[in-house]
């Protein structure tokens, strides 16, 4: 008889059964959200997850799913049903989100990069750091022009420009002064990369030791060059998880996301004992615990934006005090043939009785009802 | 693999963070809130008996480590079943 | 000894295939052995009758029994779907529930070749199928069933 082997690096799982063809399994830890996708589409419950609250917290270093490899028959449904690609499937070494048997959940990220003006935004808001923005500005001394000049011998450091300077390009080299330097400063400095001549130098010095003249204003400004900023725009599928942060933040839309789920997030205030355990959990930063609008006033308990939600389930599962339910109602995935398989897709979405549709019998029965 | 919480009494200070901390505990009584706790049972997961920590039970403990993360001195672990 | 049961299980298949029309090369092929003796075989100049009883025997075991025998006898799979296939007394019809998810176990179990997979779900050629149920006994969702026919169905 064929029996599965698996093998453990690390946190990484993998699973493999080679005889007629070679099926293989293999889970990556760390792009694993924990939402429990996998433990419930699989046939066979082969599949467990682990205490995600205690997981990134980092209380137990451990994977966050357990497969049971003497229960896995590798029919690859999980693999399917993982919204962020942790589970990678192969038959024959071809994986099956490229065999066309196979069902796939369509999500997507696609940035315009062309109307990108490397704000970087998306940069800073993405939850799973998938985007990187990096720029080049120009340098400062191209967009103006002008003169500055220090009359040294008139200057008594005072130092009152290098206070006044909002550019910080007056620099004074400060002295102890002594009976053979009897000096408070022995020079100054002004750096013209930085200098912007705006003229508030000349102004504050108390012995007109400054001369400043600004050449932008009276030219015009079509004598400067135009303020060029080049950047790089680089999204890392493999981490994007299709929250939609950069979506709803970039102030250019440049982004389009496709989510994998549809449905509604739904917080029992009554229930949330404001633990944050689901705010620890949600890999998309859709909840957070509000600030009172003024002292003294109670905010709610926590606060969702549903916005950011791709349905996942992952707070539902942690909340130990069911104050969570994610009602998954669509799954967006390409058809398949299979009705076995087309059942495990719906078994995704929430159903108030989840227990009258085990037997295809009495799921065939219901449809041919209505 | 399936995860049990556990608790180290030697470690314990009693100061009953843990028992404030958990969730399941102030769903089952206002008064875990207020840091004295309830005087009749009332299927608190975690309580501190006598200046140490003890667990009740863990019917509807979850093993979100709320309480593992309020404790200051590491009394509080998982542990493998 | 196990040379011998071989040669039996040989003899049966070879008289067997002669009887449903095949030629002496067609049965020395598909059987891997000398045209000369499928011959000898065929013409009556046989083996011990220990041999071919014990055979015989073997043949009227259950199918699953059958099958694993003749394949740890022969340890060639090719050979033992030909023998099985000629001497199974019974035909079987295979049938496969929607509630199959294509997990392919009984692809990696029957040892008849008998089962592929289409659209993420196993079909199985009755004409190969043998009645061992493995596939059966195997199957995770419980969506297989192997029903015996009469044996003229399907000729």
């Amino acid at each position: 008889m064929v029996a599965n082997e698996k093998a453990t690096e690390n946190k990484n799982i993998s699973i493999k059964r080679e005889a007629a063809e070679k099926r293989e399994l293999c889970f990556e830890d760390e792009a694993c959200i924990g939402c429990g996708i996998c433990e419930q589409i699989c046939p066979v419950d082969a599949i467990e997850l682990g205490p995600m609250g205690a997981i990134v917290r980092g209380e137990l270093d451990a994977s966050k799913i357990n497969i049971d490899e003497s229960k896995c028959v590798l029919c690859g449904m999980c693999s399917v049903g993982c919204p962020v690609e942790a589970i990678d499937f192969t038959i024959d070494g071809k994986p099956i989100s490229e065999i066309e048997e196979y069902p796939r959940l369509i999500r997507s990220i696609s940035p315009e990069a062309e109307n990108c003006v490397y704000c970087g935004a998306c940069d800073i808001a993405c939850p799973q750091g998938a985007i990187r923005v990096m720029r080049e500005l120009p340098e400062r001394a191209k967009l103006v022009t002008g003169e500055i000049e220090v009359d040294k011998d008139a200057c008594i450091s005072c130092g009152m420009c290098e206070d006044m300077c909002p550019a910080d390009a007056i620099y004074l080299e400060e002295n102890i002064p002594t009976s053979s330097n009897p000096e408070i400063a022995t020079d100054i400095v002004i750096d013209k990369d930085k200098c912007v001549y705006c003229g508030i130098c000349k102004r504050i010095c108390p012995e007109d030791a400054i001369k400043v003249i600004c050449k932008a204003c009276p030219y015009g400004e079509y004598e400067i060059e135009e303020a060029e900023v080049k950047g790089d725009l680089v999204v890392d599928e493999d981490l994007c998880i299709n929250c939609g942060w950069c979506q709803e933040i970039c102030p250019k839309d440049v982004f389009e996301v496709e989510k994998p789920f549809e449905g509604e997030l739904i917080i029992n205030e009554d229930a949330c004992q404001g633990c944050e355990t689901c705010i620890d959990v949600c890999p998309c930063n859709v909840l957070s615990f509000p600030e009172s609008s003024e002292s003294g006033q109670i905010a709610s308990k926590i606060q969702k934006d549903e916005k950011y939600c791709i349905y996942c389930g992952a707070c539902q599962n942690v909340c130990a005090t069911n104050a969570i339910t994610v009602k998954r109602t669509g799954v967006n995935i390409t058809p398949t043939k299979s009705k076995a398989w087309k059942k495990a897709v719906d078994s995704l979405k929430f159903s108030d009785e989840k227990a009258g549709s085990s037997s295809s019998g009495a799921a065939k029965a219901k449809s041919e009802g209505k | 693999m399936a995860y049990r919480l556990v608790v180290h009494p030697e470690l314990c200070h009693g100061c009953g963070n843990c028992v404030v901390a958990c969730p399941v505990n102030a769903s089952k009584s206002t008064e875990v809130a207020g840091g004295k706790g309830p005087q009749e049972d009332v299927g608190l997961s975690i309580i501190v008996e006598d200046g140490v920590v003890r667990i009740n039970q863990l019917k509807e403990c979850k093993n979100c480590a709320t309480c593992i993360k309020a404790c200051p001195v590491g009394a509080i672990g998982l542990e493998e079943v | 000894m196990p040379k011998h049961i071989v040669s039996g299980l040989n003899y049966l298949a070879a008289i067997n295939l002669r009887k449903e029309g095949y030629l002496q090369k067609e049965i020395a092929e598909a059987l891997g052995m000398d045209r000369s003796t499928v011959s000898h075989y065929i013409n009556g100049r046989n083996i011990s009758w220990d041999s071919i009883e014990i055979a015989e025997v073997l043949s009227k075991l259950c199918p699953e029994d059958f099958l694993k025998i003749t394949y740890t006898l022969t340890k060639d799979t090719t050979k033992t779907r030909i023998i099985i296939k000629t001497l199974k007394d019974f035909n079987f019809r295979p049938k496969v529930k929607d509630s199959c998810i294509g997990c392919g176990l009984c692809v990696d179990t029957c040892l008849m070749g008998a089962v592929e997979l289409n659209n993420l779900k196993a079909q199985i050629d009755s004409n190969w199928c043998c009645g061992c149920r493995m596939c059966e006994s195997r199957c995770p969702t419980n969506s297989i069933e192997i029903l015996e026919v009469e044996e003229t169905e399907g000729l």
